[in-house]
């Protein structure tokens, strides 16, 4: 379904990802793990066109994205949550998934896609006519996931969804993509810190360091490694 | 006392024209975040289209001399918004939306001397074409006024002119805030102003969505602008007198608020008719800027400041 090859990309002069390759099947649930300042949002912000790339090429579905201008992208089926949630904090809830659903496929959807959402997600659904900028971390970020959902994506893509939430409520947002991927079957791919509930709940990982891939496997070779056990599960 | 409400009523007759002219500037700053110093200019060439659709283009013949300026003035919003779209497109396009990450300043330098410059050359680029006479947008209305009252012996007069200029305000304040608040259009250009990259992963085209809110920026001013000209006559240099109100309304309403930019115009309507009952007419301006700076002072992020409420 993407398929990244060589690529390379920075900001200015500094380049960040170096001849990165990185492959999702179909209904596949694909983690990038890996320090920060690795170029793990780097590499979505290449994906979803913010970054231009100097090298390398990304196809998806079959089209060669990077000729695809940036906001045509998600109308292709890529959705993007964004680091930090990004919820446009001016408009209410329901406003806010309604812009997810901008995509043409999207507001087909429309309807079923919010009754699952709001069965997945229910406090969006308390929350409505709630100002986005005005809820909690957790609950923004469960915004943000949901408004991915909204466009009825192919392809799901999270950058760091517990980033700055308590652990308890992280656990909660891990627990909810895994009953998602189950119930829908789509294709996943997750940029985490939190290496270990990444790779349990993932199919196959990749470990990025300084821009380059160094490691790469299905979840239990990964979790077998001992680079990995060393570095990022503390054993 | 009669003064008082005389005053009150002018005040709210030309708050709601100021209202307007604020929000055209609102919506491209709220949604752009460029600082359009040519506004002003662009209300100038409105004032002109409206004057010369009505005399030269036909209108006064078809809708005559009552009916016939307001037709003129409405049409002539549409006609600077395309003017306002092709501006954008070919030059406010460049320094500014997703072309400001690689440029100095995210671009704010590049857009105030380019703003600056279409000031110019609209100003003077006016001079030469509509010549330095002053014109005006003169109705039978505009000399003619509506008695209200008697109310406890006193009676209040509103100018027939200014009242309608007051409703065609109104209707077209309530037209806009549904279209901003109700429409997939009105809010994908809030999801643009409230974060451009966000927006661009939902598949919203920022750099359209900014053309979008630039040309009825321009085209609601505009209409403004002719309003005002039905009771104010205009030369090519009149934007600058009016830039400068446009601005203390917009920081007034809350930088990057819409609907109170509406409001902060209404409130310079209001201090500049109620400042004549104390103060002598020259000062009207400076009255209009004590208020600004108290209401600064005590508020400064506006009426309606960001967060609270960005519609």
């Amino acid at each position: 379904m993407l398929r990244i090859e060589g690529l390379s990309a920075g900001y200015s002069a500094k380049p960040v990802l170096n001849d990165v390759s990185i492959e999702v099947g179909a209904g596949q649930f694909v983690a990038i793990v890996g320090p920060n300042g690795a170029g793990k949002t780097t590499l979505f912000k290449t994906i979803s066109g913010i970054v231009k790339p100097s090298g390398g090429t990304i196809i998806f579905d079959g089209v060669d994205l990077l000729a695809v201008p940036p906001p045509q992208r998600a109308h292709l089926g890529i959705a993007h949550v964004p680091e930090g949630r990004q919820v446009f904090p001016s408009l209410t809830v329901m406003e806010n998934l309604e812009m997810g659903a901008m995509t043409e496929s999207g507001r087909r959807d429309w309807q079923s896609n919010i009754e699952r959402i709001f069965e997945w997600l229910p406090v969006l659904k308390e929350r409505r006519d709630q100002f986005a900028g005005t809820m909690s971390g957790g609950q923004q970020q469960m915004l943000a996931i949901g408004r991915g959902l909204a466009s009825s994506p192919k392809l799901l893509m999270l950058d760091e969804p517990s980033m700055g939430l308590a652990p308890s409520t992280a656990d909660f947002i891990f627990e909810r993509l895994i009953e998602i991927r189950r119930q829908s079957g789509l294709t996943m791919l997750l940029v985490e810190q939190r290496v270990a509930e990444a790779l349990e709940s993932a199919d196959h990982g990749y470990v990025l360091e300084a821009g380059h891939v160094v490691l790469q496997g299905n979840n239990a070779t990964l979790r077998a490694d001992d680079r990995v056990r060393k570095a990022y599960l503390g054993m | 006392m009669e003064g008082f409400f005389q005053a009150l009523a002018a005040g709210l007759l030309i708050g709601a024209v100021y209202g307007l002219m604020c929000v055209g500037l609102g919506l491209i700053f709220g949604v752009m975040r460029v600082i359009n110093f040519a506004h002003g200019d662009f209300m100038m060439l409105g004032m002109y289209t409206a004057f010369y659709l009505f005399t030269a283009a036909g209108v006064q013949t078809v809708f005559g001399n009552t009916v016939g300026p307001f037709v003129a003035i409405l049409l002539a919003g549409p006609v600077l918004a395309l003017f306002g779209y092709f501006v954008h497109r070919t030059l406010i396009s460049h320094v500014s939306g997703t072309r400001t990450a690689s440029l100095e300043g995210e671009g704010h330098y590049a857009q105030l001397i380019l703003t600056l410059g279409i000031a110019l050359i609209l100003q003077n680029g006016g001079l030469i074409v509509f010549g330095s006479v002053l014109a005006s947008i003169r109705t039978p209305l505009s000399s003619s006024a509506w008695e209200l009252g008697p109310f406890f012996d006193m009676s209040i007069f509103l100018n027939k002119a200014r009242s309608i200029d007051m409703i065609v305000s109104l209707a077209l304040m309530i037209l806009l805030s549904l279209l901003i608040t109700r429409t997939r259009i009105g809010k994908s250009l809030r999801a643009a102003a409230d974060n451009p990259t966000a927006a661009t992963y939902m598949g919203i085209d920022v750099d359209r969505a900014h053309r979008t809110a630039f040309a009825l920026g321009c085209g609601i001013t505009a209409i403004a602008g002719g309003l005002l000209a039905t009771n104010y006559p205009f030369h090519p240099f009149v934007g600058l007198e009016y830039v400068i109100v446009m601005y203390a309304g917009v920081v007034l309403g809350g930088m990057g608020s819409i609907i109170g930019a509406f409001w902060g115009g209404m409130t310079i309507g209001l201090v500049q008719q109620m400042s004549t009952l104390i103060l002598p007419t020259q000062l009207q301006n400076a009255a209009i800027f004590a208020v600004f700076l108290l209401i600064i002072f005590f508020r400064p992020q506006g009426f309606f400041g960001r967060m609270v409420e960005r519609t």
